[in-house]
């Protein structure tokens, strides 16, 4: 039974993963400059408006809550809760983004090379897997608990944040994104285009 | 064998030999030759079969050489996957060894597992267990093809029309193959008659996919990698890929520390 169940469902999984072969766009240029843009663009935005420390501090900051509680009619305390989670849960998706983002450009960027190390791969699609787990459970725990509810959960993502934004910057100078396209990398030209 | 699996039959004869033109007439034959073969072998097998169908008319007969038949094509059909995986990673030496390990793997495990049942079971034999066997190397074929899709699909690699016409047409084919044989397995003699219409309605798919994917030849695409992610360079992998690790050590302790609290 346990034979026949597992034949199932390996020309199962074949079946629904040809769909998914069939259907998967075209391929970009491998290692275009184009990528490579995009990636510099959105760790420029992440870094100059989404992370800053003082900026994070005020999505969590629970002297707002404070003063709410303290100054406000209920309703008013509801509507701030209701919209501060949305601000955090919209936060913590920048961080997953961002880590997805990390895990793309990694994966764009070794399949250059002949000699992968397999071990290696292996263990990086753990880690980044792992990542994208928590992340997630972040995510549930925000939306279930509220921004107030795990402070620490807050902290993590914040630091988090921080890293995953190191990471695609020491990223894009390890592959020379500045010799690619040095205008693109003028924080005084943000979205300008040659 | 009813009207429908015969017109399939020969439909299929037709389009074997249709493919088997083009292919010379495109001068694609000596590009994709483990194909080819394979193709036209199993355009020799189904005319002999089809002869011996027509002429001798003895079911007994056709059983006795249907599967020695099926046997030498599934041997030929796992060089198809071969010819895939040399195709889909030509300038990735690395995951083209990792795909043929799993093919190694799983065809090896397939074959224990065969010489273990005629050792142990003394009534066990191969012949008595046809329908089983080419399950189980069915399914073989389809993890390692699962293998190339999911990091031809990780790692984003480009595949040109011939070999993607030969991964879908082959995986249709692969994938009816398993789910038609483990039912019949299961289910018995009774399942036979809708067995022989799915797998000649699958492998009649696959051969229209291949008809118009290998119409004409498409060299792939020449995906060279940078100068400086040549074979040489692994230490530049290596850079890459522990620089990604380390940091990502680092967010998974940040993010964990607080959970431990």
């Amino acid at each position: 039974m346990i034979q026949l169940t597992f034949s199932l469902l390996v020309g199962f999984a074949l079946l629904v993963i040809l769909y998914f072969f069939v259907r998967g766009g075209k391929v970009s240029a491998e290692g275009s400059a184009q990528q490579l843009r995009e990636a510099r663009q959105t760790l420029d935005s992440l870094q100059f408006s989404l992370l800053p420390n003082d900026l994070v501090h005020r999505i969590f900051a629970k002297e707002d809550l404070e003063y709410v509680r303290r100054a406000a009619p209920s309703q008013v305390q509801s509507l701030f809760l209701s919209e501060r989670k949305d601000i955090s849960l919209a936060w913590v998706r920048r961080v997953r983004g961002a880590i997805l983002g990390l895990m793309r450009f990694h994966r764009g960027h070794a399949r250059l090379y002949a000699q992968l190390n397999l071990s290696t791969e292996l263990l990086l699609a753990f880690n980044f897997v792992r990542l994208l787990t928590v992340c997630r459970l972040l995510e549930i725990a925000l939306y279930v608990r509220g921004p107030y509810a795990a402070p620490g959960m807050v902290r993590t993502v914040a630091v988090a944040a921080g890293k995953v934004c190191t990471i695609s910057e020491k990223s894009l100078v390890f592959l020379k994104a500045n010799q690619i396209d040095p205008l693109r990398n003028d924080p005084s030209r943000h979205g300008a285009s040659v | 064998m009813t009207i429908f699996t015969q017109i399939v039959w020969l439909g299929g004869l037709f389009l074997e030999g249709v493919i088997l033109i083009r292919s010379i007439q495109g001068k694609s034959f000596a590009k994709y030759s483990l194909f080819y073969v394979y193709i036209a072998s199993v355009l020799v097998t189904s005319a002999a079969l089809w002869v011996i169908y027509i002429y001798i008319a003895k079911p007994s007969v056709n059983v006795a050489v249907y599967w020695p038949a099926q046997y030498i094509t599934l041997a030929l059909g796992c060089g198809v996957i071969f010819e895939i995986s040399r195709h889909v990673f030509a300038h990735r030496v690395s995951l083209d060894r990792l795909a043929r390990w799993t093919m190694l793997a799983t065809f090896g495990l397939i074959f224990l597992l065969v010489a273990v049942h005629a050792f142990l079971l003394p009534k066990w034999n191969v012949a008595a267990n046809t329908a089983d066997l080419e399950r189980d190397l069915r399914v073989a074929q389809a993890i390692v093809l699962m293998t190339i899709i999911f990091l031809t699909g990780y790692y984003r690699i480009e595949i040109g029309k011939n070999v993607r016409g030969m991964i879908l047409g082959f995986g249709v084919y692969v994938g009816a193959s398993v789910l038609s044989l483990t039912v019949r397995v299961f289910i018995g003699p009774r399942f036979s008659t809708a067995w022989q219409i799915i797998q000649s309605s699958a492998y009649f798919a696959a051969l229209a996919i291949w008809a118009v994917a290998l119409w004409s030849f498409e060299p792939e695409r020449p995906s060279k990698p940078p100068s400086d992610c040549d074979d040489e360079s692994s230490a530049g992998y290596q850079a890459l890929a522990d620089q990604t690790q380390e940091i990502l050590v680092s967010i998974g302790d940040h993010l964990d520390k607080p959970r431990t609290k």
